[in-house]
């Protein structure tokens, strides 16, 4: 490499060196693009991105894209409140779940036919705030003293309790009465609860929630960022980094606990009533530890500590799951990715292209081969491309392509049994591959092992578009991690240094 | 009158006593430095003074009025603030938000006014940033302008332990507690301290305990040396005094050494 040919003054110097993330970013369109967009104000960036959701529900009218989306906003305002206990304060709180449930449970109570309560929806929002930081103090108060992973175990403790109760509080005994209790409408919960209602205006359609949970996202982020840059963020961090000397920098580092905790729980509280009045209805298992480990996988996904990273993981493992579930549309994701990843990650270039022209040829000739010899192996192409009338130009397109595909790989007739064979011969491939030092070799023996992923993909994987994507879900989270265990948007952390 | 005494402080780990029966006055303006062989119980003695620790007996006064049974960060907004030897600054906060952040206490913003950004909670925050650019000042063109916006984990191991020192100033105590400030630096890093620490007294206006190995430092700026050994007072006076203290030298070479000197 030769030296760039007019050093900078600067260059060498402290200053010169502490600029390097500015000096990288810079290149490409898609470096400047990012340089230009960082380079606005927050708050236009922040209300750019605002008016992108806020147009949405204009643009596009299926009911399920916007569940799906607004699904997307719900959980993003989880994210951010989690990321204040966790990011900010950096106490692992695996009962957080439970808040949001605690939120959904109480609006329940207070606005359905359970008890016969209708109370308005701004004063039963008010109070899930309030008893959502009433049980955030509560469950903190004795987490105080616990570090680390005590405190996640206790948290994640007071978590599960809260499903059980869920489950068993239908029929509590009380002294006062012969009848058992019903709180909680035990594992068939709580249903008919009535919509939220503001001021004469009561929320029916999709959309309505749609913009409900956007607006309430948009507040939360607003508070929080606001929160995050005053004295009680610059504490929280502090705290994160080193709760003794904090303390000893005169933090009241035992109110700070309280207070990031108070603060998640009011959020994860009213996001819960907003959700249970979407679905108009609250089960137990909608805040059961699953739901924890992947508002966890969100967190840590789009980057601990950082607003708009969480927001983007909470998007991605909404949106993504649910692309991923018809198998038409998952290929099409599947090689679209491959392509990508060759593309761009392997450089040069023209190396990431002729892997790829390899492995189209690859599979022409393996297919051409084998029909020419024993014709009888070979499946015709299991996918239909459907009529014009019932379906969209998109689905047609996918299936299509889908079609191309299946003529392409060599797809046997009895897929289950080579696709097994391809599969535990796969996984060693891979793992033996990644190990290998960069070279020529590597760089080539990418053909017969993305044949062979491809292979298994078609013979097993889309089969199984349900295990598939959890699969993909859960590879490109490892493959993230390793690569950049600060998640999407975090910023890298200096443990020890 | 005295700014800080301690009466009388004793101290124990289950069978070991750490201090024993210490009695401690630094007055007002006064650079006093504690001495001792490894483990004669000097950080014990700031941990105390803190409130990290609470003494099994005795007594420890800030302007007469006692500090014990307080909790670390209300001692600190009494008036003391302490370094750590082991650094412990907040690697992951930019070099400015270490120092903003110790003003924790001064800031009077409620939750309204941080959420609606008034003139108010601007006008504090301005104030903050501006104190905390004029307490890094106090280390020259070292940590000043783009090092402002830098994490602290990029910082070099001196300016590290400035930015400690600039953190304590920020809580704006009466007495700053330095523990081995020159542990780990050069000699012209360590000259540079002694230097920073006298002008801590003369323009900063603080009161200083100070914990230091290097006899360099201790000689050049104390008014007055206190030297423990296994948690008790063995000598106490100029540095010349102390030095020269036979109790001293024996704690540091040991007896046999110290009889054939």
């Amino acid at each position: 490499m030769n030296p760039p040919e007019a050093l900078p003054e600067k260059f060498g110097t402290d200053e010169w060196v502490a600029q390097v993330d500015a000096r990288r970013a810079g290149g490409g369109w898609i470096g400047k693009l990012g340089a230009r967009w960082g380079a606005l104000p927050i708050s236009w960036r922040f209300l750019g991105l605002l008016l992108v959701g806020a147009i949405i529900p204009l643009l596009i009218h299926s009911d399920y894209v916007l569940r799906v989306i607004g699904t997307a906003w719900l959980f993003a305002t989880l994210a951010v409140g989690l990321n204040v206990v966790v990011g900010y304060a950096g106490l692992l709180d695996l009962g957080f779940i439970a808040f949001y449930g605690l939120g959904a449970y109480t609006y329940a109570l207070l606005s359905s036919g359970h008890f016969n309560v209708h109370l308005p929806s701004w004063l039963a929002l008010l109070i899930v705030a309030g008893v959502g930081m009433a049980f955030g103090l509560l469950l903190g108060s004795p987490s105080l003293r616990l570090l680390g992973d005590y405190l996640a175990i206790v948290t994640l403790g007071f978590g599960l309790v809260f499903v059980q109760l869920g489950l068993n509080l239908d029929r509590l005994n009380v002294p006062w009465s012969n009848t058992p209790l019903n709180i909680t409408g035990g594992s068939n919960g709580i249903i008919n609860l009535d919509p939220l209602h503001f001021f004469g205006f009561s929320l029916s359609t999709v959309a309505n929630y749609y913009y409900a949970l956007l607006v309430w996202l948009a507040i939360v982020l607003l508070v929080i960022y606001r929160l995050n840059q005053s004295h009680f963020g610059r504490a929280w961090r502090a705290m994160r980094e080193d709760p003794l000397a904090a303390e000893a920098m005169g933090m009241p580092t035992r109110r700070l606990k309280l207070f990031s905790f108070a603060t998640g729980a009011a959020v994860a509280g009213v996001t819960g009533a907003i959700f249970a009045a979407w679905q108009q209805s609250v089960f137990p298992n909608n805040f059961d530890t699953n739901s924890l480990i992947n508002l966890y996988a969100m967190v840590v996904l789009g980057g601990v500590g950082s607003l708009p990273g969480v927001s983007l993981g909470a998007g991605i493992l909404t949106v993504v799951p649910e692309l991923l579930r018809s198998p038409e549309l998952s290929r099409v994701i599947f090689y679209m990715g491959l392509a990508l990843a060759l593309v761009f990650l392997i450089r040069p270039r023209r190396n990431g292209l002729a892997v790829l022209v390899g492995v189209v040829g690859l599979g022409l000739i393996l297919r051409l081969a084998v029909q020419a010899v024993a014709p009888g192996l070979v499946s015709p192409p299991t996918i239909e491309v459907a009529a014009v009338s019932i379906s969209s130009g998109f689905e047609r397109a996918s299936q299509s392509f889908g079609v191309l595909v299946q003529r392409w790989i060599l797809l046997p007739k009895d897929p289950n049994t080579a696709g097994n064979l391809a599969y535990v011969l796969l996984v060693p491939a891979l793992l033996a591959w990644a190990r290998m030092k960069p070279s020529r070799w590597r760089t080539l023996l990418l053909v017969p092992l993305l044949y062979l992923l491809s292979f298994v993909w078609e013979t097993r994987l889309s089969a199984e578009p349900a295990i598939t994507r959890l699969l993909l879900i859960g590879t490109l989270l490892v493959i993230l991690m390793i690569f950049r265990p600060q998640g999407l948007l975090g910023a890298r952390r200096v443990e020890i240094a | 009158m005295a700014l800080l005494e301690l009466i009388n402080v004793n101290k124990h780990f289950g069978g070991l006593e750490v201090v024993h029966d210490l009695s401690l006055v630094v007055n007002p303006g006064e650079i006093v430095s504690l001495i001792g062989p490894n483990g004669a119980g000097k950080t014990t003695v700031f941990n105390l003074i803190t409130g990290l620790y609470t003494p099994d007996r005795g007594d420890i006064r800030l302007d007469g009025a006692s500090l014990l049974g307080l909790e670390p960060h209300q001692i600190t907004r009494r008036g003391i603030a302490r370094t750590f030897q082991s650094l412990r600054l907040f690697l992951n906060m930019s070099v400015i938000e270490n120092v903003t952040s110790a003003a924790f206490f001064r800031c009077s913003s409620n939750l309204a006014q941080i959420v609606l950004r008034t003139p108010g909670f601007k006008r504090e925050e301005a104030r903050i940033r501006a104190q905390a650019e004029d307490k890094l000042a106090f280390f020259g063109e070292r940590l000043k302008g783009y090092r402002f916006d830098q994490p602290a984990y990029s910082l070099s191991y001196a300016n590290r332990r400035r930015l400690e020192i600039a953190r304590a100033m920020m809580t704006e105590p009466k007495l700053l507690l330095l523990d081995e400030p020159a542990a780990g630096m050069n000699p012209n890093e360590t000259l540079e301290v002694t230097e920073v620490i006298g002008e801590l007294r003369t323009r900063g206006g603080y009161t200083i305990l100070l914990i230091e190995h290097d006899m360099k430092v201790v000689d050049g700026i104390s008014d007055r040396v206190v030297a423990l050994d296994y948690g008790e007072k063995i000598a106490e006076g100029s540095y010349h005094d102390v030095a020269t203290n036979e109790r001293v030298i024996e704690a540091y070479l040991g007896r046999k050494a110290a009889i054939t000197k």
